[in-house]
């Protein structure tokens, strides 16, 4: 009799303190035994009261139990609506159900979900399959390891590890994306680091120049066209990482909102392709080509560089050279079968090259 | 330098400089290393008067050492001098420089001696190639030194026996003075080797070698020996030709070359006093006793200046592709000064390994100096965007330019400021990525220096990544570059640097490895050496790679020259005609048309190669001498 009024309190108890909880604490608030007395629900400080209390809030899956720091017991609440949903669910299922729920948003290997709840293969696979028709989890897609399958919450965004960060759509690198991106990041650059000299004052320099009669050249080649030029050393005006961050969210070419370090990461690749130089250990960003030269280069269509390869760098001798191309250049010896005597890559580079030197 | 392709190459150089009895000498020596007279000949089957006068002759161009051994009696050994025989290569590019810097006339000066050798200066003097007609003399000469004024004076005054010489001596000292040719010693006939050993044997006979022990005496030899190997070598001409570290003659034409001012401004910045007439003084002084001593030395082209010039000019290259070209103008001004007083490339032999290298930095050269050098008509404010227009643009700049107009016009008055404006152009040279300058406090004054080893190492991966351009693409640059800059690294890390779809990536890497750019390094995890449970590391050796290509680059050197050969062997017998002393020099009296379009033909064909030779030496040039 006893057992059942107070199994009755027991309850009562327990739903009061799981509303205290959810009035007085955030939802991932992680509670301890000085917490839960500390609202006092419990009577008298009772320890074996609160235990069994948790006990029937943990059973209608209303707390989750956790082991806190220094082995404490501890507890997370679990909001109405999910509660209602883990009661439906097969002891397998919730127990797979929580393996999956604490590797948050880095999700799980279907092998580790195996070896931590000792299921049988089968009953997981059942169990799998059958949360993911609930849709309470999903299958998410590894960069660092395509051929794991790996599951985490529905309603969770996988982290930047898992997808490899902004520049991964499902997974594979998304090149367009990334070419769309590191355009328009240069072009902003460039604008920001050459001066564009005023029309007036272009007429001006070269009205003075030609006067004094010295290197005029200088201008008058780029009449016509905007003049840029560098500003001097110490010019704080280049842009920084996060006004950069800020310009490609505003331009609305991503669908997705960058984070600073998605474009850093895009930042360096470009300093790596010498398009970009960092400045101050990569504080702020310059730009090698001036907008002018930018816009030129990425009009042009890929297949057709070959024709105007002005940001390639300089050719030298070993690539003019048949010998720099020559697939057979280990096996040339004079006299010998591939000889420069008989070389048919030399025959057309000179016939090619010859006539044009006059 | 003595693998297999360089030799190949030198040889051929040799040939084709000095004919075939040369290179058969020479390439015996490549291949049997040192050699006695006695045994050169049996190995090179040749009579003996003929292998002596051509030993001469070869000993002559450097292109042999040679070494008489006392301690055996007094044999002598010969052997190759292959550092020489390349320099054939580079003779063209030297001449181009000098007549550049110096004026034609110089330049013909230049390649008398490349031609001889070495020689001595009253030989020189002798020679018809170098009088120029009476009347052309002096025109020829203020061309080339750019002598205004004073040194007509000079011809006028010493009367006759200049107007003869007078353009040969000046020249010479302009060449000795900016370093260009040196003057021979005993020790320059001899290999590094020979000369090395020879200095310590004498130093562990001396007196006080004789008290040491042990560790000490060999501490003591190696640094005795260095010093005495240096001064043994030391043929300098350029002491007494350098007035505040520029050599005579070019300090003055540029500040009075410029300006109706420049005596004022010169004597604004002159910080070692040296006043107007002084300095004519000593000018005039000097002439006399230059020139006795001057005759009796004898002289030859000296390439490790050259090189340093010649590298100068790469530096310069590269500052004209980023910079404005003010400030290319800028930086050659520098490097000139610079170039005055660095002797050589690098002070070890070898070029040091990527990493292990140390900073070497050049002389510093003040501020102020520069300012003086800098043609004052140089429009320093037009090429440079003014530091605050983030502000406000317009306004402000039109402002800026209002003011630095009316500096101008006073010219006085604009000093501090060009100064100022100098020292700004040359922060934008030492800015990333390149850093072409740096720049010093020197007891509070600005001065400003080249970090050589930095810039060699710069211009080395240059060569190298125009390479990987061109064969693997863009995207294997950027691989490259990741890899240069990280070091060793997985595929995976790899791909998040370089922002590379994982199969670009892999194609890339494989093809790259095929060519031996870039390599993998297995770390196993464990004992069994899995391959799944080992780590795989793509790696980047720019020193492998270097030194490979190095080899490729000799390699299609001898081939483009093996090939001009081929071609000249084919139209042997028309060439032997156009050669013909009647013939040359009227080709057009005595050629046909048809003729004339192939001799026109092949001239196209021959430049072109030896041009592509050429262009390959500069990249010897940077993977091996600077």
């Amino acid at each position: 009799m006893a057992s059942a009024g107070s199994g009755g309190s027991v309850t009562e108890l327990a739903s009061r303190l799981y509303d205290a909880c959810l009035a007085n604490f955030p939802i991932d608030h992680l509670f301890y035994q000085q917490d839960l007395l500390g609202l006092d629900i419990i009577p008298k400080n009772d320890l074996p009261l609160l235990l069994q209390c948790t006990q029937s809030l943990v059973d209608q899956k209303l707390l989750r139990l956790l082991q806190g720091k220094n082995d404490r017991l501890a507890w997370k609440l679990i909001a109405r609506e999910d509660a209602e949903k883990l009661q439906n669910l097969s002891p397998d299922e919730s127990l797979v159900y929580n393996v999956i729920h604490s590797t948050g948003r880095s999700g799980i290997w279907v092998r580790q979900i195996q070896s931590r709840t000792n299921l049988h293969k089968s009953i997981l696979d059942r169990c799998l399959k059958s949360l993911e028709g609930k849709s309470y989890i999903k299958s998410v897609h590894n960069v660092k390891f395509p051929s794991r399958k790996m599951y985490m919450l529905a309603g969770l965004a996988p982290s930047e590890d898992v997808t490899g960060g902004a520049w991964f759509t499902d997974g594979v690198l998304d090149e367009n994306f990334i070419g769309v991106v590191s355009g328009f990041i240069e072009f902003s650059v460039s604008k920001k680091s050459w001066y564009e000299v005023p029309a007036a004052d272009r007429a001006r320099a070269k009205r003075l120049k030609t006067a004094d009669g010295s290197a005029a050249a200088a201008t008058v080649k780029k009449d016509g066209s905007a003049k840029y030029l560098p500003y001097p050393a110490g010019y704080t005006g280049y842009p920084t990482i996060a006004m950069l961050t800020a310009a490609v969210n505003q331009s609305g070419i991503t669908p997705v909102r960058l984070g600073e370090e998605s474009v850093t990461q895009l930042l360096e690749m470009l300093c790596y392709d010498n398009k970009l130089v960092a400045l101050n250990n990569g504080e702020v960003y310059k730009s090698v080509m001036n907008p002018e030269q930018v816009k030129a280069r990425q009009a042009r269509k890929p297949n057709e560089d070959r024709a105007a390869d002005d940001d390639r760098l300089v050719l030298n001798g070993m690539t003019e050279v048949p010998c720099g191309h020559c697939p057979v250049f280990n096996l040339c010896v004079p006299g010998g079968a591939v000889s420069p005597e008989n070389c048919e890559y030399f025959e057309t580079w000179i016939h090619e090259k010859g006539p044009l030197s006059f | 330098m003595a693998s297999q392709y360089a030799a190949e190459l030198c040889m051929l150089m040799v040939e084709d400089n000095f004919g075939e009895l040369f290179g058969r000498i020479f390439s015996t020596l490549h291949r049997y290393e040192r050699l006695t007279l006695p045994r050169l000949l049996g190995y090179t089957r040749l009579s003996e008067n003929r292998l002596r006068a051509a030993l001469v002759a070869m000993i002559q161009h450097h292109l042999v050492y040679f070494y008489t051994a006392i301690e055996e009696g007094g044999v002598t050994y010969y052997s190759a001098n292959m550092q020489a025989a390349y320099y054939l290569v580079r003779s063209g590019k030297i001449l181009e420089l000098v007549e550049d810097r110096l004026g034609k006339y110089a330049a013909t000066v230049m390649s008398t001696i490349m031609y001889l050798g070495h020689a001595q200066v009253s030989d020189l003097d002798t020679l018809p190639d170098l009088r120029p007609e009476a009347p052309n003399t002096n025109g020829a000469h203020n061309e080339e030194v750019d002598l205004p004024g004073e040194d007509i004076e000079t011809n006028g005054t010493n009367g006759e026996y200049v107007l003869e010489q007078s353009a040969l001596h000046p020249t010479l000292k302009a060449l000795a003075g900016h370093g260009y040719i040196v003057r021979v010693r005993e020790a320059h006939f001899q290999s590094n080797a020979d000369n090395i050993l020879n200095i310590e044997r004498q130093i562990r006979l001396g007196d006080s070698a004789q008290s040491m022990k042990g560790k000490r005496l060999e501490e003591y030899v190696l640094e005795k020996t260095e010093n005495m190997l240096r001064e043994r070598l030391d043929g300098d001409l350029t002491r007494g030709h350098l007035v505040n570290g520029v050599p005579r003659g070019v300090n003055r034409n540029r500040a009075s070359g410029g300006s109706a001012d420049a005596d004022n401004n010169r004597e604004l910045f002159d910080y070692e006093d040296v006043g107007d007439g002084e300095e004519e003084d000593e000018w005039a002084d000097d002439e006399v006793p230059m020139d006795a001593r001057q005759s009796s030395i004898t002289v030859r082209v000296n390439y490790e200046k050259l090189d340093v010039a010649l590298r100068n000019r790469r530096f310069l290259e590269l500052a004209e592709r980023d910079a404005p070209s003010e400030t290319a103008q800028i930086y050659d001004y520098l490097l000139r000064r610079i170039e005055y007083q660095t002797s050589r490339c690098r002070d070890t032999s070898e070029i040091p390994r990527e990493g292990e290298e140390g900073e070497q930095y050049s002389v510093a050269i003040p501020l102020s100096a520069l300012a003086q050098d800098i043609d004052h008509y140089l429009d320093l404010v037009g090429s440079l965007a003014p530091i605050n227009t983030s502000t406000n643009r317009l306004g402000k700049r039109s402002l800026d330019d209002a003011i630095n107009d009316d500096d101008d016009n006073d010219e006085n008055g604009t000093n501090g400021n060009r100064t100022f404006e100098i020292d700004q152009h040359l922060c934008l040279l030492a800015q990333p990525p390149l850093n072409l300058t740096s720049k010093r406090l020197n007891g509070g004054i600005i001065h400003w220096t080249i970090e050589f080893r930095h810039l060699a190492r710069k211009l080395r991966h240059l060569e190298l990544e125009r390479i990987v351009e061109a064969r693997y693409g863009d995207v294997a640059l950027r691989v490259l570059r990741v890899l240069q800059a990280k070091g060793k690294l997985d595929e995976k890390r790899l791909q998040e640097i370089s922002l590379l779809p994982f199969k670009d990536l892999r194609q890339v890497l494989a093809s790259m490895q095929t060519g031996g750019f870039v390599d993998l390094q297995e770390v196993p995890r464990d004992a069994q050496r899995q391959p799944s449970r080992t780590i795989y590391l793509w790696y980047y050796d720019p020193d492998r790679i270097r030194d490979s290509m190095l080899q490729d680059t000799y390699k299609s050197m001898s081939r483009c020259l093996h090939r001009l050969n081929f071609e000249r062997g084919r139209l042997k017998d028309f060439l032997e005609k156009t050669e013909r002393s009647d013939v040359k020099g009227n080709e057009e009296l005595y050629l046909s048309e048809g003729e004339l379009e192939k001799l026109r033909e092949w001239r196209a064909k021959e430049a072109l190669l030896l041009g592509e030779v050429s262009r390959l030496d500069d990249m010897v040039a940077v993977m091996r001498d600077y």
